[in-house]
């Protein structure tokens, strides 16, 4: 008797530990694939290069395996959700994680959709394709936004080790493991709600960025420029003279 | 997980209509050819210097040099790349446009392109406003904030993610060096401003609609893919044909006479709503609107479909009509589009009405169209259809253009409303107002509210039928109470006034194409011969005069209790008219109708009723009526008319005479 419920016990001790790991492989998802927009975003510009490109793949790597590990981990999580007590709880945390996941997944495989197209129109293979991209302004390579990837720990990235895949096998594989996980687990997504209200994110700040702010102030100063208050925003092309 | 929002979807799926997006992208790469293409100059900021900036002129040169056109034209093209968001402007970045001096501006990342394939997604633009939201320490812009809401709610699932990933971006764009943050933080801005325009705004990126199906794609060759093709040749080779010389001609003339009138070729008084964000022009525009303006009126005086498609124009000349006594014409017209464009299930009543009220002999609103037309209507009649009126209505419809509407513009109706037509100032709105504009924008009545709203217009219409708007050949007798129909159909408004552009008589139905044949013939002898003598106004009228004392007359003799009713209304009937009228237009509906009643019943055409209302005794039995005959006669009196339609009396009967 004692030991069934030692063994329930055991077993919401295991899921939690789970479910931290989840969350916080997510937290290293959502580092690593907004450092891989940081990437994309100079492809196909004056700052684009074989090392960009180089990065792009490792960096590309390191998402697979995050997201190979996260989506078993959930899969296991939510297809065995036993007749615990505390069930319901711990299932809506599991769902928002699952929620939180496929979103990532999705904006994930849109960024490799666009750097797979633009990787095909900007090839370099040769040098003088060097002379159709386009000047951004850009000129620094990524490397500060490299090494932040490189720093990012999951709980499982040294476990499994794999080559990097070829960028449409790639989007292909994502493609696949999207749609396996919502036919495999019925999840409601709407009634997964926000954990906290809207605008909060402007309040609190930033861990280890106070100091910055001076900085952002001038930032934005130097982007607006002047501004010549005119007519109201328009684009001339169908106004009438 | 997505819910694919489409509302603002500026994703460009199966959009070949954004073909210069394409050709926009070959000429931007084209402009990086360090020796052919744009000379570019750093941009000098207070900490850092960014390279890569052009001025708007050197721009414009460019273009004009390289397509060989002037700077007018270049400065547009210029300002489409900008619009398309392939440029963007480094100083007053929420407007859209190249400025032909030494303003900067840069080009934008392939990543930001706008380009077919990628959808513009909600998630990203709420991650945007997020990361705004940080950044600004919560003072978004009003419209962001607007958004932010919205998103917030619609995508509340997410949310937590949108707030992580934010976070998780910033932080990221942190790592890059100085120049090149304030650059991506720029070539970011711009691709919203592009693609989430704020308010008051034309965005370049509006296409129109979503099509279903992707264009370049490979279509199946099934059987049917042939059949298509055999159809629409088949279409083209029965379409008829004229010579370019005509057609352009025509074009020629209708831009000559358009030309003035459109809202973007010239001004629009008092200013376009598009532009200005002020209605004035459409609340003055209305259809039913008391005092229309003078550029409304002016084209009235185009043509006579113009003036029949305005509702204005239709009122006011239906006001001239009743003037003229001749409203008949126009309320049939209004009918037969009625029964045009109508619901199926009410056609066949629709049809029988009509015929009572317009068509039959002694009908109270006879309208005067030629034997041939009337024979061939009224055996259509017998199986009615949507179109079964057309020949009988391009008649009179041809007749009011070419008598009615030349003499509506020389009549004092037309004359004072041209007068009194107003014609309003220019608006001049201020930067200030123009945005104060923007703001009071709101959508315009719902549909069902104006459905409603037409609806009681017609019933008010309905009501106020004026009963001594008779036609001159039915009896003007004041004290009768005369059925004088068509109460339910005065104006159709609803749907024939928008289809009716699609649908004049120009493009007649398939039926009235095989019946034109012969009646349009016939019309052209019979307007031939009209016209080559001379006033056939005047000689209409001389002939009402006379058949209306000749009415008169045959009254007098019935009240003297002499004659039986059969051979007064035999007197009054129109047949007896076509000896007297000397119009040549007005033909008689020869004796022998085929879809007369059965032989047995010659002489009066129909009876009288004392004071039926309408909806009754429209298909009376037999015995019912020989009584009411007999009835009748013995009275002495006169009463309610009511019209059989010759093709609802099947069986022959014993009756009076």
């Amino acid at each position: 008797m004692t030991s069934r419920w030692r063994r329930s016990v055991d077993e919401l001790a295991l899921r939690g530990r789970q479910r931290g790991e989840c969350e916080r492989a997510q937290e290293a998802l959502g580092r690593v694939t907004s450092c891989f927009q940081q990437l994309a975003a100079s492809l196909g510009s004056s700052a684009d290069g074989s090392f960009l490109r180089d990065e792009m793949d490792e960096t590309r790597n390191l998402a697979q395996r995050i997201c190979r590990g996260l989506s078993r981990r959930l899969l296991r999580l939510l297809s065995d959700c036993g007749p615990a007590p505390s069930g319901l709880e711990d299932r809506q945390v599991s769902e928002r994680l699952w929620v939180l996941f496929l979103s990532a997944l999705e904006t994930f495989l849109s960024d490799l959709r666009k750097a797979c197209d633009l990787i095909g129109r900007f090839p370099l293979r040769q040098r003088y394709d060097r002379r159709a991209l386009v000047n951004t302004g850009c000129v620094d390579g990524v490397v500060a936004v490299a090494a932040r990837v490189a720093s990012v720990q999951a709980p499982w990235l040294t476990l499994e080790e794999e080559p990097t895949p070829d960028l449409t096998n790639h989007i292909t594989e994502l493609e696949a493991m999207l749609s396996e996980m919502q036919l495999r687990v019925p999840v409601a997504f709407w009634s997964v709600e926000a954990t906290q209200p809207a605008g909060v994110e402007a309040c609190g700040g930033l861990e280890g960025l106070e100091g910055l702010q001076e900085v952002e102030d001038s930032l934005e100063e130097l982007m607006e420029g002047e501004i010549v208050s005119r007519r109201p925003a328009c684009c001339c092309l169908s106004c009438v003279g | 997980m997505t819910i694919r929002n489409t509302l603002q979807d500026h994703g460009q799926r199966y959009r070949p209509r954004m073909a210069c997006l394409k050709k926009s992208e070959k000429v931007l790469l084209e402009m990086q050819d360090p020796k052919t293409g744009l000379k570019s100059q750093p941009q000098r900021l207070v900490i850092t210097t960014i390279p890569h900036a052009i001025t708007g002129e050197d721009i414009i040169a460019w273009l004009a040099d390289r397509f060989q056109i002037d700077t007018q034209e270049a400065r547009s093209f210029g300002s489409m790349l900008v619009a398309l968001g392939y440029i963007y402007p480094l100083q007053d970045h929420k407007r859209l446009v190249i400025k032909p001096d030494s303003s900067l501006y840069r080009f934008q990342t392939p990543y930001f392109w706008p380009t077919q394939q990628w959808p513009v997604e909600d998630t990203d633009y709420a991650i945007y406003l997020a990361k705004r939201n940080i950044r600004k320490k919560g003072i978004l812009e009003l419209h962001e904030q607007e958004h932010y809401n919205r998103l917030h709610k619609w995508m509340n699932h997410k949310w937590d993610f949108i707030v992580m990933q934010a976070k998780e971006q910033y932080r990221a764009a942190k790592e890059r060096k100085k120049p090149d943050r304030v650059v991506f933080d720029c070539q970011e801005r711009a691709y919203w401003v592009v693609h989430r325009p704020p308010p008051g705004t034309v965005t370049a990126m509006d296409y129109g609609l979503d099509r279903q199906v992707d264009p370049n794609s490979d279509e199946a060759i099934t059987p049917d893919f042939y059949e298509r093709i055999m159809i629409f040749t088949q279409q083209s080779i029965m379409r008829p044909r004229v010579k370019s010389s005509v057609s352009i001609g025509a074009l020629v003339k209708y831009c000559a006479t358009y030309n003035n009138h459109d809202p973007f070729l010239s001004r629009c008084l008092p200013s376009n709503p598009w532009v200005t964000d002020d209605v004035t022009y459409w609340t003055l525009n209305m259809p039913c609107v008391e005092i229309p303006t003078k550029m409304r009126v002016e084209r009235w005086t185009f043509s006579f479909a113009e003036l029949l498609s305005d509702t204005r124009g239709r009122d006011d000349f239906r006001l001239f009509l009743k003037k003229e006594f001749s409203g008949e014409n126009l309320a049939f017209w209004e009918a037969c589009e009625d029964l045009k464009w109508g619901e199926a299930a009410s056609i066949k009543e629709k049809a029988e009405h009509i015929y009572k009220t317009f068509l039959a002999r002694g009908a109270p609103r006879w309208i005067n169209i030629d034997g041939k037309t009337m024979e061939v209507t009224v055996k259509g009649l017998k199986h009615p259809h949507r179109y079964v009126l057309d020949p009988a209505q391009t008649h009179i419809y041809m007749l009011m253009k070419k008598d009615s509407y030349g003499r509506y513009q020389k009549s004092p109706v037309f004359k004072d409303t041209v007068k009194k037509a107003i014609c309003p100032d220019e608006h001049r709105f201020s930067c200030a107002q123009l945005e104060q504009n923007s703001k009071k924008r709101r959508p315009s009545l719902s549909p069902i509210i104006l459905r409603q709203m037409e609806q009681e217009q017609r019933a008010k219409m309905a009501a106020n039928i004026d009963i001594t708007q008779l036609c001159r050949f039915t009896t003007p007798v004041p004290h009768l109470a005369v059925y004088s129909g068509f109460t339910d159909y005065p104006t159709a408004t609803a749907s024939p006034s928008l289809t009716f552009l699609a649908h004049t008589p120009a493009c007649p139905s398939p039926i009235s194409v095989a019946l034109d044949s012969t009646s349009v013939s016939e019309r052209r002898t019979e307007t031939g011969e009209g016209e080559g003598e001379g006033n056939p106004a005047a000689r209409a009228q001389v002939g009402g005069n006379v058949s209306k004392s000749r009415m008169a007359l045959s009254l007098r003799r019935l009240l003297k209790g002499g004659c039986t009713p059969g051979t007064m209304f035999a007197s009054l009937s129109p047949k007896c008219h076509s000896a007297a009228s000397t119009s040549s237009r007005i033909q008689p509906i020869s004796p022998d109708q085929p879809s007369q009643a059965p032989p047995r019943r010659t002489g009066n055409f129909f009876q009288i009723k004392v004071d039926i209302p309408p909806e009754c005794r429209i298909y009376p039995i037999e015995s019912e009526d020989e009584e009411e005959e007999s009835r009748v006669a013995s009275r002495g009196g006169v009463g309610a008319k009511e019209i059989i339609c010759p093709w609802e009396s099947l069986t022959t009967q014993n009756g009076t005479g």
